[in-house]
């Protein structure tokens, strides 16, 4: 049970080393943006559902609202697309912590 | 909608069950309304609906316009209302009110049917955004 923990941590650290001086900055540089860019495509598209429920919410309340299941599909997407950003970034803060919480 | 197609999808059918509900309403409601021998009785309200392609458009169904039945109605002899002719005839709209009753079942259905779609793309959404959480 103890001897195979050092064999692997040894393992890994020499292979995290070489693949770290080989291509650390490209690897983290693609990751990084394409993290981003799924997160503001996300926050994009959270803020255009969010809104269009808002005003099918606003003519909900002042009675010019023509069909009620637009407003309830509506209501439906803004909150699962709230769900979705909230996932995201959930995976995103975890996988930043798992970062942080590496021994150097 | 590119997020959930699913709903959106769903929602143009519950629109058009919509638009099939409040014409057989229509119906309904002037089953019973009675005109001059002269002039056209009440005309049934038809709506037809087509498929919107998926890939070409956006998926689901659209309405593709109301068409009107016959207005040539059947006469009733009823010489004690104000419409009468003078012959004591007036004209009632030629509406089949079973038919009318079984076409309001199908469009209610329809409309439950979409609403429940919309229900279980919700619940498999959700499973998705479940992922990973353990």
């Amino acid at each position: 049970m103890t001897s195979p923990i050092p064999g692997v941590s040894l393992a890994g650290f020499t292979g995290v080393s070489a693949i770290g001086a080989t291509s650390a900055p490209a690897a983290s540089s693609t990751s990084g943006g394409d993290f981003a860019g799924i997160l503001a495509t996300s926050l994009d598209q959270l803020q255009s559902t969010q809104s269009k429920a808002d005003n099918l919410a606003t003519q909900a309340a002042t009675g010019d609202l023509q069909d009620v299941h637009d407003y309830m599909i509506a209501s439906n997407e803004a909150s699962l697309a709230t769900e979705m950003v909230v996932a995201i970034k959930n995976q995103a803060v975890s996988a930043f912590n798992e970062i942080m919480r590496m021994q150097v | 909608m590119a997020l959930f197609d699913a709903m959106s999808i769903a929602g143009s059918g519950m629109l058009a069950h919509r638009k099939w509900l409040d014409a057989v309403s229509d119906n309904i409601s002037n089953i019973n309304t009675a005109s001059r021998t002269s002039e056209d009785a009440f005309k049934e309200r038809m709506v037809s609906v087509q498929a919107v392609e998926y890939g070409q458009g956006d998926g689901g169904v659209q309405v593709a316009g109301v068409s009107f039945g016959s207005g040539e109605g059947r006469v009733v002899y009823e010489p004690d209302n104000p419409l009468a002719d003078e012959n004591g005839n007036v004209k009632y709209p030629d509406i089949d009110l079973g038919d009318q009753m079984a076409e309001l079942m199908m469009a209610q259905r329809g409309y439950q049917a979409n609403a429940t779609v919309i229900d279980r793309a919700t619940d498999a959404y959700k499973a998705a955004l479940a992922l990973g959480k353990g």
